[in-house]
């Protein structure tokens, strides 16, 4: 008898994370209007793109800006939601967020799980090089070229340049030394953590970002496949900022020549 | 996740195959040149280690310690990204179009492994009887030369398992190099790890060679320490 009331209490517990998916409503726009409440996930630890403003004790950043526009499109409140990269597709399907605005690149395979928006950012591998010494892609051939251990930098390096010896350290700053010492011609990596390295670096004046890359990854907002009206809401509300010259301002304001990060923006919102 | 699929065709054919024996030949070339290297330096130190005249004594101690006491990864970064500081422009320029990788590697190893030789040579030397040393000299030999024809032969002989032990550490520790981006068998088999996110096979090939090299050194030394140094079965031990 007991074994038998352990077992059911057992099969109730198991049966928890079965209810909380039941539980969940299917979240169409009515639903979220109905609510007043858009919930959205986004990164809190990654500058400048979701990160606590340690002021102000609240999150901010380039994707979060985003998800403000779409709550005041929706004309309902915002709540943020923090998420991993492991974890953010299992929450967006289950219905716990409504949006998912986390640096996520688009990618095939994800795109069998959730749908896209249109990309509202593009991540670039881009170089830093000698000012001066490396003009094109070219100039980089048969050059020794640093990045970091296991990183996709390194495979997509070595596609784009075969003939280019790539050097793998442990970590970016002795990538630089390296670049500084001359022991290499570049270093080579997504492009927001170039100009974060070089906006570190001493005499950053004698070292420059070509405006060549090697890989571009489109960054999209994710929403349930089973919510396709959100979907049409979200690329509606990026399009009209791109035209109104919002999209540029948000970009401005995270990643202009004042931020510690700056870039340029060679990519607009487009179908 | 408990259904790992262990496959080692991976490995044993097409481009990981290749940068494995890459890795391999890269392995060898770093530890062969800094084994020769090490031993060589190492006997100096260990004979300048017990001579008389004191700076010499002092400067061999000094070499002993700095070299001994410091971890192996603070050395390589040293030679390889400090040496940048001390060293004129020209040079660097000069350096760095070369396998400077590869040469910072091979100084860091040497050196470090030379210290430890040194030291095992040294007791090879105070095992011999000091007699011989006295015999050699008031037989007009001079103490380089009672050094070369008397003591060394023998202390080298009595040395040899724990030179055995150093030029494993040597072959093991030449993993090390990979922090400054050279590409041997151990980074080798990371890239490989990260490429195609099959570690398990990387890991247990890259395992499997240096179980190898191991035997095959140990073998070598083995069987020139009976052959040659001890042909008649009947050495110093």
């Amino acid at each position: 008898m007991k074994n038998f009331s352990r077992r059911i209490v057992i099969s109730l517990i198991s049966a928890i994370p079965l209810l909380s998916i039941i539980s969940v409503s299917k979240a169409d726009v009515a639903e979220i209007k109905k609510k007043n409440v858009l919930v959205v996930g986004v990164k809190d630890s990654l500058y400048p793109f979701g990160f606590i403003n340690e002021k102000s004790r609240t999150l901010e950043g380039y994707d979060i800006d985003f998800a403000k526009n779409i709550a005041d499109k929706l004309g309902v409140k915002l709540e943020l939601k923090p998420v991993t990269s492991a974890n953010r597709i299992p929450l967006l399907s289950e219905g716990n967020v409504d949006l998912l605005a986390c640096t996520m690149t688009i990618t095939p395979e994800r795109a069998q799980q959730i749908n896209f928006s249109y990309p509202y950012f593009v991540s670039k591998q881009k170089f830093i090089v000698k000012k001066g010494t490396i003009k094109s892609l070219k100039d980089l051939e048969n050059k020794k070229i640093g990045t970091t251990k296991g990183s996709t930098s390194e495979i997509n390096v070595a596609k784009a340049i075969p003939s280019a010896k790539v050097l793998s350290f442990d970590d970016y700053p002795q990538a630089f030394l390296a670049l500084q010492q001359g022991k290499v011609a570049a270093i080579t990596t997504d492009e927001s953590i170039l100009a974060g390295i070089l906006s570190k670096a001493t005499k950053k004046e004698d070292y420059e970002l070509p405006t060549f890359d090697i890989s571009k990854e489109p960054y999209g907002l994710g929403v349930n496949k089973q919510n396709p009206e959100l979907l049409k809401i979200v690329n509606q509300t990026i399009l009209e900022m791109e035209k109104n010259g919002k999209a540029a301002e948000t970009f401005n304001k995270w990643f202009g020549p004042k931020s510690s990060v700056p870039l340029t923006r060679d990519f607009k919102i487009s179908p | 996740m408990s259904s790992y699929q262990f496959d080692l065709s991976i490995i044993t054919n097409g481009k990981f195959a290749q940068m494995l024996v890459d890795g391999l030949i890269t392995t060898i070339q770093l530890s062969s040149v800094s084994c020769v290297l090490a031993f060589i330096i190492g006997l100096n130190i260990a004979v300048m280690r017990l001579t008389s005249f004191t700076p010499i004594r002092i400067f061999a101690q000094c070499y002993l310690e700095f070299f001994r006491n410091t971890p192996l990864i603070v050395q390589l970064f040293f030679w390889y990204f400090g040496s940048f500081q001390i060293l004129p422009t020209f040079i660097n320029d000069w350096l760095n179009n070369l396998n400077f990788e590869f040469a910072a590697a091979v100084i860091a190893l040497t050196f470090y492994t030379s210290a430890f030789i040194a030291e095992d040579i040294r007791s090879g030397i105070l095992a011999i009887p000091k007699e011989q040393m006295e015999a050699s000299r008031s037989s007009g030999f001079s103490y380089i030369r009672s050094m070369h024809y008397i003591i060394l032969p023998q202390a080298v002989r009595l040395t040899i398992p724990p030179l055995i032990n150093q030029f494993l550490n040597l072959a093991k520790n030449s993993s090390m190099a990979m922090v400054i981006g050279v590409g041997e068998l151990t980074y080798q088999a990371r890239q490989i790890e990260s490429q195609s996110f099959k570690s398990f096979e990387a890991f247990f090939a890259a395992t499997f060679i240096y179980v190898c090299i191991s035997f095959i050194i140990s073998g070598i030394i083995n069987i020139y320490d009976k052959k040659v140094l001890n042909p008649m079965g009947k050495g110093t031990h």
